[in-house]
């Protein structure tokens, strides 16, 4: 493995390690408010479009928080932040192609009323 | 972070990786990179299978209680907040925050455990909901299961690096073994926070 290792003094680091815990607190704060919010969102009274549209916005900032404060990719470097997305897109756009696939209709799964065969079509083997 | 003076650790870049990347963290990224296609699998088919119920299918909302799962959500995004301050602290070198951190964090996680435990055991004998007699029981246990089972797995973790911090041998050097175990567990969060949409509030809409 290797190790961390010492690097140059950078201005304002310290203030910034100084810092984290608050902004850590401020953002969980953040993200509790962020879920109630997606809770009462689902009871108001609008288009299904609209709804879906703040949800997937609201929980997409919750996740993006997450991933850019809590996993650090702010102050990592770009790669580690490329790498992961690189699975995120691949993982999205497969759910994407799936359900557009699915979202057919002759993507309905059949009852068992539309496989049976009507008697006329019987053949009567003697 | 970057180091403040000649001589302090700098966790987020190593000059002795071609990457300068620590290895630790770039082997966690690129695994949480293949699990982000696992689960991403997993919720779309439960959503493919939701966007058609075949006949007979319960309806979801009739048998979720939305009250427990936004408290689950609530106690893991706890849970995340408690991480990084685990993180945080072992980057500083101070142990007893470390472990606090760590014991609070565990103590979140196995809550959600047993809020989910408890959730599983209504749906099979109050709800009549099983893995087997319907695809919303199939799709809907096997997702939250499998991320019930990572945040175990999470729980076993901590619990063991909290251990090894009595030992002695985990040092601010070693900071990278708990932002590894760190990154884990804030993935299992975000990965909470896709389900808690797509699977719970959208049914409610």
């Amino acid at each position: 493995m290797s190790a961390p290792t010492s690097s140059p003094a950078v201005p304002g680091g310290h203030e910034l390690e100084k810092s984290k815990f608050g902004l850590y607190v401020q953002i969980a704060m953040l993200l509790a408010v962020i879920t109630g919010l997606e809770l009462v969102t689902v009871y108001l009274p609008f288009l299904t479009w609209i709804l879906v549209t703040v949800l997937v916005v609201l929980s997409t900032v919750k996740f993006m928080f997450v991933i850019f404060y809590f996993m650090h990719l702010r102050w990592d470097k770009a790669f580690c932040t490329i790498l992961f997305f690189i699975g995120l897109v691949l993982a999205s756009g497969t759910m994407w192609a799936l359900l557009k696939l699915f979202s057919t209709d002759a993507a309905r799964p059949l009852t068992s009323a539309c496989l049976e065969v009507p008697a006329a079509m019987v053949i009567r083997v003697v | 972070m970057s180091s403040t003076a000649a001589g302090t650790i700098d966790h987020h870049h190593d000059p002795s990786t071609t990457t300068g990347i620590p290895n630790k963290k770039l082997l966690m990224w690129a695994f949480l990179a293949s699990d982000c296609m696992f689960f991403g699998c997993l919720i779309s088919t439960h959503l493919i299978y939701r966007l058609h119920p075949p006949p007979g299918t319960p309806a979801a909302k009739d048998v979720f209680s939305i009250e427990l799962t936004s408290f689950s959500t609530f106690i893991l995004l706890m849970s995340s907040l408690m991480m990084a301050l685990a993180v945080n602290a072992i980057q500083k070198g101070n142990l007893k925050s470390l472990r606090w951190s760590l014991l609070t964090t565990i103590f979140f996680g196995l809550i959600f455990l047993g809020c989910q435990v408890y959730e599983f055991r209504n749906f099979v004998f109050e709800k009549h909901l099983t893995i087997t007699n319907s695809i919303l029981g199939s799709t809907f246990f096997t997702l939250t299961g499998t991320h019930g089972l990572h945040v175990l797995i999470g729980v076993i973790w901590l619990t063991g690096m909290l251990l090894y911090s009595y030992t002695g041998r985990l040092t601010e050097k070693q900071a990278i073994d708990v932002e590894s175990m760190g990154l884990y567990w804030h993935f299992v969060d975000i990965v909470w926070i896709v389900i808690f949409t797509a699977v719970y509030l959208l049914e409610y809409i």
